[in-house]
């Protein structure tokens, strides 16, 4: 009978800890303050950037002795980062301070995810309006509530490739191309004889990098300002795309469908495409690429309807309104913005810094390539067309798009049917 | 006096149930947690829109209705249909017929099997990138031997008419593997007593594998075509891996997990992916009992 109760009581305290320990895999994490040190947690995507953060974090850690901050990555890639970030909002387990960009800001502000930081700003000697480009505070201000501070930006340039340019005898492109430039150069790239599978340039079905903006440049437009009704059927919006296309009729690009499995970017660093428009982002990649890196350089995004045309995009530090530090995240948030953190920022050359007193870091990162190119006119730039259901616009949008740069539809058919569909699409998602 | 003998046994039984639950408790409370209650939530779900952050308002039937007038779900649900109706039997009898050879005396059968099981222990998103590079119009390894042997190059998975066929022999190869080990292991299972007595009775070995082998492993087979059948309606991984947004054959490759995918992490309609989901969940049920019902007439377990 004592023999009985002995493994009774062994196992109901088995079972008990099993219990306690599938409980406690699912809470975890969490930054509690003990003894007087405040622990934040900051989130982030990309892994070029964590040893840039972690120097920020330091230099900020420096000031604040009692503040220990971890960072938390997740890949951008396949919106994990964004299934995380949810799934951790929802739970409270979000991180403190974390990235944020223009595609996500409108749902997690309504979510109630984001944290005002007006009060804060108030107090702080952190000026953004005076400091930061109008487009990226706007992007991230909704009804007059400043939710993050701008971080970096990115635009758009017309890489080269000089040893083709070289073997072909054709001059390189220069910052004051237009678009009737490219075009013949592409041209004569194409008549002097290229290896075989090479192009002098390449189109993909990319609306921020190539038609976005051309299509601004144009006069065209894409969201009105309620956001209500696209554009796409209006003929300006339409000339944006089609200069695209017809540079792949000429035969100047290879086909979007074959884009769609060798990119833009593999061509070009693979040396098979003498130009190619890129992002600021994609800089380190190229300028660590050892294949190419030594003979290639950049010009401004080609003038298109005597405009310079670009979309400028950009990050932002948001601070998670479940935080249990709430104060102490706001002010590394803010610090993020700071001068100093900036600079930082801008000098590791992997990201333009949003503060306008920072932006020149970049282009000095690298003084071999011409990366002024991408800072030169960010104040024309125009800001990505953004609403709550932007992640199913461009789905529709990229989707039909491809019976266009096919030749199978003309842009004209096409974009009439896809006016129909993305307003559908803001009229359901309005309500 | 009955009455309290009633009670005692009663009372002495609930204590060993009670008992016996403590045993399972660990595994149920897992169960409860992370799938019970998930599929409780998911249906309730199916009747409201969700936002990305789980805040539920009441749509009623609404998700139901939509469903029926989105012709990218029923076009997804051809695509998933064919995708099952092709790899189950294919895959099948391929492993069925890889099971059969390995089942022989012939000179390294561990190295073949390790082969054959390889793809079911490799990550589907390393298998998926191979896949697509083999089948890559420019650079593939396929287009590199249709050029050797003197046919045009073709866009594999950029065309839409290949590309679900593409998908589905990746799909096929990557299962015929674990398949194989699971009919190999019901074969070894049968008597070498009744081949001897067949091979006596001049049976060749074509007409034993069909009248002892395939009605002796009718069972394992049963298992296997349940599992692929679920397996193929749950495809996901290697085509979302494979066929990328701006492919061409996108629409074409879509299957029904994709479509809830994309509206429960990329749109954030949760709620709708709900309704998904169960729609998946039905049919998956349905096919399944018709199967259980069919099974009668050919599987044999004595």
């Amino acid at each position: 009978m004592k023999r009985m109760r002995g493994t009774k009581v062994l196992a109901m305290g088995m079972a008990l800890a099993m219990a306690a320990m599938s409980l406690a895999g699912c809470s975890g994490g969490g930054g509690a303050s003990k003894g007087g040190t405040t622990n934040l947690s900051f989130g982030i995507w990309d892994e070029k950037q964590r040893p840039v953060m972690e120097a920020m974090a330091q230099a900020y850690e420096k000031t604040h002795e009692n503040v220990k901050i971890e960072i938390q990555l997740t890949p951008y890639k396949g919106g994990e980062y964004w299934t995380k970030l949810e799934a951790a909002a929802t739970g409270g387990t979000a991180p403190d301070v974390f990235w944020i960009n223009v595609l996500h800001a409108e749902d997690y502000y309504d979510g109630g995810i984001l944290l005002d930081l007006n009060d804060y700003l108030k107090k702080s000697d952190l000026d953004l309006e005076k400091n930061f480009p109008e487009a990226l505070v706007k992007a991230y201000n909704f009804e007059d509530k400043q939710i993050a501070v701008p971080k970096d930006f990115d635009t758009n340039a017309l890489w080269y490739n000089k040893d083709i340019f070289d073997k072909a005898g054709v001059a390189y492109p220069t910052d004051d191309w237009t678009f009737d430039d490219l075009t013949k150069a592409c041209k004569d790239l194409k008549a002097a004889g290229l290896d075989s599978g090479a192009y002098p340039f390449a189109c993909p079905i990319d609306f921020q990098t190539w038609y976005y903006p051309t299509v601004y440049a144009n006069g065209g437009w894409i969201l009105n300002a309620d956001k209500t009704e696209t554009g796409y059927n209006d003929p300006k919006t339409q000339e944006g795309i089609q200069c695209w296309i017809d540079l792949i009729k000429e035969g100047y690009s290879p086909t979007a469908n074959a884009l769609s499995e060798t990119s833009a970017d593999a061509m070009f660093e693979g040396g098979q495409l003498a130009m190619v428009l890129a992002g600021s982002y994609m800089t380190p990649e190229y300028t660590s690429n050892d294949a190419i890196n030594s003979k290639i350089n950049l010009v401004e995004f080609p003038e298109f309807n005597g405009k310079e045309p670009n979309i400028i995009n950009g990050l932002g530090y948001a601070v998670f309104s479940g935080s249990k530090n709430k104060d102490a995240a706001a002010d590394f948030a803010l610090f993020l913005g700071s001068e100093e953190a900036m600079k930082i920022q801008g000098e590791s050359g992997v990201v333009i810094s949003a503060r306008n007193d920072a932006q020149k870091y970049f282009a000095d990162s690298n003084k071999d390539l011409n990366l002024a190119a991408y800072t030169n006119h960010s104040g024309e730039a125009n800001p990505l067309p953004v609403c709550k259901s932007v992640a199913e616009l461009y789905d529709v949008e990229a989707e039909a798009l491809k019976a266009a740069y096919s030749g199978d539809k003309t842009l004209a058919d096409v974009c009439s049917q896809l006016k129909t569909d993305a307003d559908a699409i803001l009229a359901k998602n309005k309500k | 006096m009955q009455g309290t003998t009633r009670k005692k046994i009663a009372k002495r039984q609930w204590k060993e149930w009670g008992e016996g639950y403590l045993f399972i408790a660990p595994l149920l409370l897992g169960i409860f947690i992370f799938y019970i209650f998930p599929f409780i939530q998911n249906f309730w779900f199916s009747f409201n829109e969700v936002n990305k952050f789980n805040v539920a308002t009441f749509y009623g039937l609404n998700n139901y209705i939509e469903m029926c007038k989105d012709k990218e779900l029923w076009s997804a649900l051809g695509n998933t249909l064919l995708y099952v109706g092709i790899t189950v039997p294919v895959g099948l009898m391929l492993s069925l017929f890889v099971a059969a050879l390995l089942n022989t005396k012939i000179r390294g059968t561990s190295f073949y099997r390790t082969i054959y099981f390889l793809p079911s222990v490799t990550m589907s998103a390393a298998v998926a990138m191979v896949w697509k590079w083999i089948y890559n119009e420019q650079y593939g390894l396929l287009n590199a031997a249709m050029k050797a042997g003197g046919f045009s190059p073709h866009g594999w998975i950029t065309d839409p008419r290949t590309a679900l066929f593409m998908v589905m022999i990746v799909g096929i190869w990557g299962t015929v593997g674990y398949n194989m080990i699971i009919l190999l292991a019901g074969m070894q299972g049968i008597s070498r007593s009744y081949y001897e007595a067949a091979s006596v009775d001049g049976a060749s070995g074509i007409c034993q594998f069909f009248k002892i082998t395939v009605p002796m492993l009718s069972p394992t087979i049963f298992f296997v075509m349940i599992t692929s059948v679920i397996g193929g309606f749950q495809v996901f991984d290697t085509i979302y891996m494979m066929i990328g947004k701006a492919n061409t054959a996108y629409r074409s490759t879509q299957t029904l997990v994709m479509i809830f995918y994309r509206n429960a992490f990329d749109y954030g309609h949760k709620g709708y992916a709900a309704a998904i989901s169960i729609l998946i969940f039905s049919i998956i049920m349905l096919v399944t009992v018709i199967q259980m019902i069919g099974q009668k007439k050919w599987v044999n377990y004595d």
